[in-house]
């Protein structure tokens, strides 16, 4: 992203019309577009989802959102070689929702739709997020990030927040970044 | 009469009842209210949505913390997402998650309220018995030296290296062990803070707190005995699972600037100013990378700021300029302030011991409005202003020089895109921040305004005395009534302002 407009209002496009509107209401705008207007036949570009026991909001097609997109956020790496599938973030994420409100939730579940059709809406391919190989899923998902559209980067920061905040709470994680762990338990001699 | 805490989520739910005094929140504000009030004999009920998180229950975990301690489970934002709107949602309120900061309403900017917006029991010597008494309550003192950890010191390294005036700050904490998670709550409660002084002074002159109890709608507002609706919240404070009624003679509303204008908004209570004139004093963290391990997640993370270019009397805003505190937080937080996501995320986060980060607080204009839709969805509305963005622009290429001073490796302003800065000679990049819409990881933790205190209706939501306007004893006493920011730190100036609040209302009742 070379330069963001800083007036979102002057930006055209598919979604340039849900530029300066709430992020949340946005997605559900959107999503909800794809689930109307798109029927039966766009939904059925995602193919079937394996079957997750278990889940008490998400339904199979999200988890999967859920899962492919943990997948490039938080890669393993040389330096955290950690993988973020391992902890089953899209779980905790089925646990957060069974908390919110039922328009959070609601709203929340639009915006994976959008994310799975992202590629589609976005970079006009005629596929899913989830079936992206791993390579462009990652390129593709960071567009989101730096993008133009405020939407886009709505959902990023959104998706960021809970996630990162997850992952990097998890013990597990803490010896490749320095940190030794919660202090009151290091003053009383107790390790993590 | 002893008081006591109950709550809701987990006792029966009560039967209807009647109270002299009803406090909505509990933190600096409806804390230091409910125990003068009590001392004096008042009879007195506060409501808090939270609940008693106490001891061992601070676990120093992100995502359980940030859960129960802040508004909205930490997720609260202004309305595109730009900001992230930091509101305490526990008994104590924010000064449970706050960083002790001690930082009096400013001699300059009392003058500025008394004469600008003439409000004259805020003329710094009518104040200063408040004041003086809010330090007192605080238990106030300098930070020793011995407790500034290696990230602030290299702060003020780079300070005093650039010749740039800093001060070590007031804290309110006593026998603190430097655990370092105090925006998470301290396990130890060194924190000499509402929910450890206020709070037990005013169970014992017998005031009941309910938690887990949310206020939702105040009736009849021009009458004797106001009736407040109350719903009580489940143990982690998801959702609602029951309601009663309080009725009160006087309703004082102390739920942060942002809850409070929420209730009255719903309750449709009060006049146009309702709402409006919302300060969140939006603050961006810059990062400075070192080559050695810093570790600033131990010690205190606030205790060294500069001051150099904060201005406590400017004419027509009163406190103005910014200014550059040091800070930190546990992983998974400093986390999502990268702007960063896959593998350079990753990078980033494998350089955490090695950070050093600050705060750039720049004081704001009123630019922002809380709305309440029918289904009871609050907005933040909140619209950055240049001047602002100019200012935090400056506050990131002088704190990254002063980094680089202190022996940075290098300097990221975590905004998108991404600035990092090398040399002294390329801070000037800060100048290229866009502040567009939802790219600078900025964080609100000290709002104020929504119900202006004004000598007339014309000019704001409440009088000098605290009193709604339109209202029979419905009060608002805390940073709802700030004309313009009061601090760079509100905890202090909303204990000081609610003595004296109460202390007007104890010569009336």
């Amino acid at each position: 992203m070379a330069d963001i407009p800083t007036d979102d209002r002057a930006r055209e496009g598919l979604f340039g019309f849900l530029s300066r509107r709430r992020f949340l209401k946005a997605s559900l705008v959107a999503g909800g577009a794809i689930l109307g207007v798109g029927g039966g036949g766009l939904l059925a570009l995602r193919g079937r989802a394996p079957s997750v026991d278990g889940l008490r909001v998400l339904d199979d097609h999200e988890y999967q959102t859920l899962e492919s997109l943990v997948q490039v956020m938080l890669p393993a790496t040389d330096e955290i070689p950690i993988d973020a599938a391992s902890m089953d973030l899209p779980r905790a994420f089925d646990a957060f929702l069974t908390g919110e409100p039922e328009h959070n939730v609601r709203d929340l579940r639009k915006a994976l739709v959008l994310v799975e059709f992202g590629p589609l809406v976005f970079d006009k391919k005629i596929t899913t997020f989830s079936r992206l190989p791993v390579d462009e899923r990652t390129e593709h998902w960071n567009s989101w990030g730096t993008s133009d559209r405020l939407l886009q980067r709505q959902v990023s920061i959104a998706m960021r927040k809970f996630f990162n905040l997850v992952y990097f709470d998890h013990e597990r994680v803490w010896p490749y970044i320095g940190y030794p762990g919660p202090s009151l338990k290091r003053q009383r001699g107790v390790t993590p | 009469m002893t008081g006591a805490i109950v709550d809701l989520s987990r006792e029966s739910l009560p039967e209807s009842f009647a109270t002299e005094i009803l406090i909505i929140g509990s933190g600096s504000s409806g804390a230091t209210a409910a125990r003068l009030l009590g001392e004096a004999g008042h009879e007195v009920v506060v409501l808090e949505e939270g609940r008693d998180l106490i001891g061992a229950e601070r676990t120093q975990r992100d995502a359980a913390m940030y859960d129960q301690l802040y508004m909205d489970r930490g997720g609260r934002a202004s309305h595109d997402l730009s900001i992230s709107v930091l509101q305490g949602r526990v008994l104590g309120g924010g000064g449970v998650i706050n960083t002790c900061d001690v930082v009096p309403i400013p001699e300059g900017v009392l003058n500025h309220w008394a004469t600008k917006y003439q409000l004259e029991d805020f003329a710094p010597d009518k104040f200063e018995p408040f004041a003086r008494g809010a330090l007192e309550d605080l238990s106030a003192s300098r930070i020793p030296e011995d407790l500034i950890n290696v990230a602030n010191a290299k702060l003020r390294q780079g300070a005093e290296g650039l010749g740039l005036r800093g001060e070590v700050m007031m804290h309110n904490r006593v026998s603190c062990r430097g655990l370092g998670t105090c925006l998470i709550g301290c396990p130890i409660h060194a924190k000499r803070n509402p929910r450890m002084v206020a709070i037990p002074k005013a169970i014992a002159a017998g005031a009941r707190v309910l938690t887990r109890a949310r206020a939702v709608k105040i009736s009849k507002a021009n009458q004797e005995v106001k009736e407040v609706e109350v719903r009580a919240l489940d143990p982690r404070g998801y959702h609602e699972h029951g309601k009663f009624t309080i009725r009160a003679k006087i309703v004082i509303v102390a739920a942060n600037a942002i809850g409070s204008a929420q209730l009255l908004l719903r309750s449709g209570v009060g006049n146009g100013h309702v709402g409006k004139n919302l300060i969140l004093q939006p603050q961006l963290p810059i990062i400075g990378l070192f080559d050695e391990r810093i570790a600033a997640f131990d010690g205190i993370p606030q205790a060294y700021a500069i001051t150099e270019f904060e201005e406590e009397d400017n004419p027509e805003f009163g406190l103005w300029g910014y200014r550059i505190e040091a800070i930190m937080g546990t992983p998974g937080i400093v986390s999502t302030m990268l702007p960063f996501t896959g593998a350079p995320g990753m990078h980033g986060m494998a350089q955490y011991d090695r950070m050093a980060a600050s705060l750039l607080l720049a004081p704001d204009r009123p630019s922002g409005q809380i709305e309440v839709a029918r289904d009871r969805r609050l907005t933040i509305r909140y619209e950055q202003r240049p001047d602002h963005q100019q200012r935090l622009r400056d506050a990131a290429e002088n704190a990254a020089k002063v980094y680089l001073e202190a022996g940075a490796r290098e300097v990221l302003v975590p905004t998108v895109p991404a600035v990092f800065i090398r040399s002294a000679k390329e801070a000037k990049k800060a100048q290229e921040i866009s502040f567009a819409p939802a790219t600078a990881p900025m964080i609100s933790a000290h709002q104020q305004g929504t119900v202006r205190f004004a000598a007339s209706e014309r000019d704001g939501g409440a009088d000098l005395d605290g009193r709604v306007y339109g209202t029979k004893d419905i009060y608002v006493f805390d940073s709802s009534g700030y004309p313009t920011t009061a601090s760079s730190h509100t905890m202090t100036p909303i204990i000081s302002s609610s003595r004296m609040l109460t202390a007007k209302l104890l010569t009336r009742i």
